[in-house]
């Protein structure tokens, strides 16, 4: 490398490739037309070697499809954390946001933070609590954008194009249809949790403003990971003793406080690769290069033996503490995982709460979970109902998974899981309540011999006995995809309700006969 | 029936064209056979073309049921190239624009491609569109079950409304034709129609008046409807039936399945009110398929 090192003019070129690519393929993580997607949607996150490490360490298995981050790990061996630098999209936010931050950068402070919230997560990943998902930066991001800020954009062009409409004014039509058949949802996203997930969000984007890239120096645990990976490296930067003229310019420049103009110091594990100390040194002093030995202005990284054994023990004690607070007696009600997904201990392992699979669901009725699944469960994706069903042809949430928690299932495969049974509730079902024919579910019941069927019979009304078409559900056929009581015509409570019982991953059910 | 409701029948039945039929030696009902886009323009020219319904300049929706996420050959959805030659018809006719849109039951993105009649609409020069949930207007039906409900904006703003239903088995109607088909139209939450499924149905026939009414009974769906989604239940009929009596094309549709008219509760309840006839002897059709009704 050395001064002839140019490349780091392109990194604000590569830095928004990589953001451009990373939208394009948020954006493609839906139905357009073809059963299977034809681009790999979850790319970004099967090139997270924190989400690699955890995976392994919780599952005990290596997860193949996420072999690809070894990559990352190679890259950051070779050049230190070009991945925040140049690739990481959220660091590519950050690093926007933080150009708003005009005070200067001053001395490093929780660097260390990060370091011990991801021995924290290797130990409770390793105690089989796989918590990795709530602070990786590619799972906060998809999650952040698919449940707060996709639906706030929709929210927003829907109403504009709709009020538009109202009045009369359809000049811009042609606008808005391009709008929808390429950037918007085709009905608006609704989740449970957007307004918490939105506003961790937004906090993670405003603290830019407190500290340049606090996430990234501060929080991030895929940081402190590469960090760690990237304190090996051959990498240098040598400061020209004889050019510098100690003006501070580096430091104040540098958005990952790696770079410290007193005697060129500089903190390997913190630097981002940005080369803006190189670029705009006004006296040309600081070159990147490679260099076998330790490097003398290399500061060393002490993050302190006692700190780092609290921070494994928290989280080893993670996992018990997690689990004595809910351990169930009996099946969870609410708790209807997408179809393919692994055995409820199992999928908690691998989940990584990316939130694709809520993306690409094609009705929108997956949902991030609160309590449905346990406090160790929280925004794990779980169905409800009330809001959209599983369509009986769709098998995207499988193929977007990017941890193999929801198995890729071919429609075959699927139209023969359950993942829940209907249960018609007789005192509010309107056939059965009013003596007046609805059948709507049965209707809708997607299986090629209904799952729902009817039969005729005689039930007492205000008005005498009457004989109506009653729905009774064959559980042997039911495959618990909801759309019953989706559409169940009664607009609060519906009169059929699925639940996970008799669901397929979670083994033997004797179904009654 | 007793006098009051007679009188008014007789009453709108002289609205009805029937003069304009009988004077023109013209059919009211055209059952024709063979594949789909030759029996329809055969069909057609026997009513006296497409023209005695379409005007130059006209914006036209041509209304399939495309409500299931089935292809073709299930029979759940209008034949594609049914619709498909409406729409052209309706073009060479002089329309300016012919939309074709349905406020499908499953997903729409799914159930627009696998019905196949997305493709074969455009390609015939339809302007095919999602239903958008903003765009629905409650409006006044002034019927005997909905006095009010919400229709779907461009539904009300069309020059002409071309009924391109498909004969199908219905779990709850017995059968789906024309009059049930128009529930694709219309928003809220409009399962709760199901509790008073005939009058209703007849509220919106009397609604929306299509101009012409097509029925699809190339491939009819026997058993499993609406949604079927086994080949035992599709029989193969190649049969089209146009007519401008929406009652009278159910009627006849009734009739080709094997059911009597007054089985399918929405036909006697729009005959009652008048919306048209459903004793086919008193329609004149013409049969282009060489048999006898």
């Amino acid at each position: 490398m050395g001064k002839g090192f140019n490349w780091f003019r392109w990194r604000p070129f590569i830095q928004g490739a990589f953001l451009l690519l990373f939208f394009l393929l948020f954006l493609q993580t839906t139905y357009r037309g073809r059963d299977v997607i034809p681009y790999p949607v979850n790319l970004f996150l099967r090139f997270d070697p924190l989400i690699l490490l955890t995976t392994l360490l919780s599952t005990h298995r290596l997860p193949v499809v996420l072999l690809p981050a070894l990559s990352v790990v190679g890259l950051t061996l070779l050049l230190g954390r070009v991945f925040c630098g140049w690739i990481c999209p959220l660091g590519t936010l950050n690093h926007l946001l933080s150009r708003l931050n005009r005070r200067p950068r001053t001395g490093p402070g929780g660097f260390r933070w990060k370091y011990y919230i991801l021995f924290g997560l290797l130990a409770s990943s390793l105690f089989t609590v796989q918590v990795v998902g709530y602070l990786d930066p590619l799972s906060l991001l998809i999650r952040s954008l698919t449940l707060a800020a996709e639906p706030l954009w929709n929210l927003a062009a829907h109403s504009a194009f709709s009020s538009l409409y109202e009045h009369g004014f359809k000049v811009l039509e042609p606008l808005y249809a391009f709008l929808r058949a390429h950037l918007l949802a085709l009905r608006q996203p609704l989740y449970h949790q957007a307004f918490a997930v939105g506003v961790i969000f937004a906090a993670v984007l405003l603290l830019n403003l407190l500290r340049p890239r606090f996430w990234c120096t501060h929080l991030c645990p895929l940081g402190a990971l590469l960090g760690l990976v990237a304190f090996l490296s051959p990498l240098s930067r040598r400061v020209s003793p004889e050019d510098c003229d100690l003006c501070g310019l580096c430091q104040r420049l540098c958005p990952s406080g790696a770079a410290d103009s007193r005697e060129g110091l500089w903190r390997k594990a913190e630097c981002f690769l940005c080369g803006r100390c190189q670029v705009l040194c006004p006296s040309r002093a600081v070159a990147f290069g490679f260099s076998l030995g330790k490097g003398e202005a290399v500061e060393g990284m002490d993050l302190g033996r006692r700190r780092v054994l609290l921070s494994l023990a928290a989280g080893a004690v993670l996992a018990p503490l997690l689990r004595l607070s809910s351990l169930p007696t009996r099946g969870r009600e609410g708790l209807i995982r997408p179809p393919g997904a692994l055995p409820e201990a199992e999928f908690l392992r691998r989940c990584v709460r990316c939130g694709e699979c809520m993306k690409v669901c094609l009705t929108g009725g997956f949902q991030p979970a609160l309590l449905e699944a346990g406090l160790e469960g929280i925004w794990t994706p779980v169905f409800d109902f009330d809001l959209g069903y599983c369509q009986y042809y769709c098998t995207l949430c499988g193929q977007v998974c990017p941890t193999g928690a929801i198995q890729e299932l071919t429609q075959a495969e699927k139209a023969k899981v359950k993942i829940g049974l209907a249960h018609i509730d007789r005192s509010r079902c309107i056939p059965y309540s009013q003596g007046v024919d609805c059948i709507v579910c049965e209707e809708h019941c997607p299986t090629p011999e209904k799952a729902i069927k009817f039969v005729l019979g005689e039930v007492v009304t205000p008005k005498g006995p009457r004989r109506v078409k009653l729905p009774v559900v064959d559980l042997r056929l039911c495959i618990g995809c909801g759309i019953c009581q989706f559409k169940c015509p009664l607009e609060d409570k519906p009169a059929i309700v699925v639940t996970p019982l008799g669901e397929t991953r979670g083994g033997a059910f004797l179904l009654p006969t | 029936m007793d006098r009051r409701s007679f009188l008014k029948f007789l009453l709108l039945s002289a609205l009805l064209p029937w003069e304009q039929g009988l004077a023109s030696g013209r059919p009211d009902l055209v059952i024709a056979k063979g594949p789909p886009e030759e029996a329809l323009t055969a069909a057609l020219e026997a009513l006296g073309g497409m023209g005695r319904f379409i005007s130059r300049g006209d914006v036209v929706l041509v209304k399939p049921n495309m409500s299931w996420d089935r292809p073709p050959r299930f029979a759940a959805n209008t034949n594609p190239e049914v619709v498909a030659a409406v729409v052209k018809l309706c073009l060479d006719a002089g329309a300016r624009k012919v939309k074709v849109f349905d406020h499908s039951c499953d997903d729409p993105r799914r159930v627009y491609r696998r019905s196949g009649i997305m493709q074969a609409a455009k390609g015939a020069g339809a302007e095919v569109y999602y239903v958008e949930p903003g765009r629905f207007r409650r409006v006044r039906i002034g019927g005997e079950v909905l006095k009010e409900w919400e229709v779907y904006g461009d539904a009300l703003e069309v020059d002409k409304i071309v009924n391109v239903p498909v004969l199908k088995h219905h779990s709850l109607a017995r059968l789906t034709m024309g009059m049930k088909n128009l529930m694709g139209l219309i928003g809220g939450r409009r399962a709760q129609l199901h509790w008073q499924l005939s009058e209703a149905l007849a509220d919106l026939a009397a609604f929306f008046r299509p101009q012409l009414v097509v029925l699809d009974a190339t491939r009819v769906l026997t058993a499993g409807g609406p949604q079927g989604g086994s080949l035992n239940y599709v029989k193969e009929m190649n049969t089209v039936v146009v007519g401008t009596d929406q009652v009278a094309v159910d009627a006849c549709g009734a009739r080709l399945f094997g059911l009597d008219p007054e089985e399918v509760g929405c036909i006697p309840a729009a005959h009652r009110r008048g919306l048209g006839e459903m004793d086919l002897r008193r329609v004149r059709i013409k049969r282009l398929d060489g048999q006898r009704i």
